[in-house]
C-alpha cells in the first residue's frame, strides 16, 4: 500500500490526539518536536502509541525501545521506512 | 485494542513447565507450615483465578516471589523479573528455569510487552512488583509503575491486587491480603487515554494501601 508522509504524518496526529488530554498537542507535532518533553509522552505512553502505530498501519515495530526514538519526525521517517 | 477474545486455558502439562512444578511439589510439604493466611477484600476476591490474570503484589523483599507461588498456589506464576537479575550467572539460570520474563526498568522495549501480552493470551498468570524495585524501608508501597495497565489492554487480562505483609520474624507465617480483580477495559474501554492508565495505576497503588490496612486493622482486633 503507497501512503505519502503527509498521510502518516496525520493518522499520527490522529493517535495521539485521541489518546491525549491535551487539545494543543497538535500545535506541537512538528517534525523536530521532542517525544518526552515537547509532547510529554511518557514511557508507557510511548508503547501505548506503538501498539496503536502497528494497529493503524499493520505494520510491526522490531527491537523498539522507549529511547529509539528522540522526536516526532523519527517516529513518522522508521512508519515510512516500513510502509515502503 | 484487545485483540483475541477469546480467554485460552492454561496447559495442566508442559515440559516448558517441568521445573516450576517439580520445584513446586517437591517443597510443598515443607512449606506447609508457613502456608500463608488468606484474606480476601471481599466475596468477588474469593472466586479462583482461572484464564489469564495479571497478578500485582507490594515488594517488600526478595522472596516475595515464593510468598505469591505460595498464596496462589494453584497456578503456575510467569514472573516478570529486572533484565539485569538475567545476566548473572546463576540468577539467570534459575530465572530461565522459572520462565520469568525479563524486563529492562529503564529502557523498555515493544517486544517485551508484546511477549507478555502473548504469555497472557495463551491463558497463563503473569504476576509483577509495579513498584518496580525492593521497598523494604517503607511501611507504604512506593508509587506504581503503569507498564501492567497498558499489558491488561493489550491482552484483556484483569489485574489482581495483592498485599503481603512483610515477616518480622522467619518462623512467622505469612499474612496476606487478595484484592478483587480489576478490569481496565472494563472501566476505561479498549482505547483509554494517557491519562486514563495513569488514573488505573494510581487507583491500584490506593487498592493496595487498602489492602494493607485491612490486613494491620484485622490484625488489631
Amino acid at each position: 500500500m503507497q501512503i505519502t508522509r503527509e498521510e502518516i504524518i496525520e493518522k499520527l496526529k490522529d493517535i495521539l490526539l485521541s489518546a491525549s488530554d491535551d487539545p494543543h498537542v497538535l500545535d506541537r507535532c512538528t517534525d523536530g518536536a521532542k517525544l518526552q518533553t515537547d509532547l510529554g509522552l511518557s514511557s508507557v505512553n510511548m508503547l501505548y502509541t506503538v501498539i496503536a502505530i502497528e494497529e493503524t498501519f499493520d505494520i510491526r515495530f522490531d527491537d523498539v525501545t522507549v529511547t529509539s526514538f528522540d522526536t516526532f519526525g523519527d517516529v513518522v521517517g522508521y512508519i515510512e521506512k516500513k510502509m515502503s | 485494542m484487545k485483540s483475541d477474545k477469546k480467554e485460552k486455558k492454561a496447559k495442566l502439562f508442559s515440559f516448558k513447565n517441568l521445573f516450576f512444578d517439580f520445584v513446586r511439589i517437591t517443597a510443598a510439604p515443607g512449606l506447609l507450615w508457613f502456608r500463608p493466611k488468606r484474606i480476601y477484600e471481599n466475596e468477588a476476591a474469593k472466586k479462583k483465578i482461572k484464564g489469564p490474570a495479571i497478578v500485582i503484589a507490594n515488594h517488600a523483599g526478595t522472596v516475595d516471589p515464593m510468598y505469591l507461588m505460595m498464596i496462589i498456589w494453584y497456578r503456575r506464576h510467569r514472573f516478570v523479573c529486572k533484565s539485569d537479575l538475567m545476566e548473572t550467572k546463576a540468577g539467570g539460570f534459575w530465572l530461565r528455569a522459572f520462565r520469568c520474563i525479563p524486563i529492562d526498568r529503564d529502557n523498555a522495549s515493544f517486544s517485551t510487552v508484546r511477549q507478555i501480552v502473548d504469555v497472557l493470551k495463551e491463558g497463563s498468570l503473569v504476576s509483577m512488583f509495579p513498584e518496580g524495585a525492593v521497598n523494604a524501608e517503607s511501611d507504604s508501597p512506593a508509587a506504581f509503575k503503569s507498564g501492567m495497565v497498558l499489558m491488561s489492554i493489550q491482552s484483556g487480562a484483569p489485574i489482581i491486587p495483592v498485599y503481603v505483609k512483610p515477616r518480622k520474624h522467619a518462623y512467622e507465617r505469612v499474612t496476606a491480603v487478595i484484592g478483587e480483580p480489576f478490569s481496565v477495559i472494563e472501566r476505561y474501554g479498549n482505547r483509554p487515554k494517557f491519562s486514563q492508565i495513569d488514573e488505573a495505576a494510581k487507583y491500584l497503588h490506593e487498592k493496595e494501601i487498602n489492602l494493607m490496612n485491612m490486613i494491620n486493622n484485622s490484625e488489631r482486633k
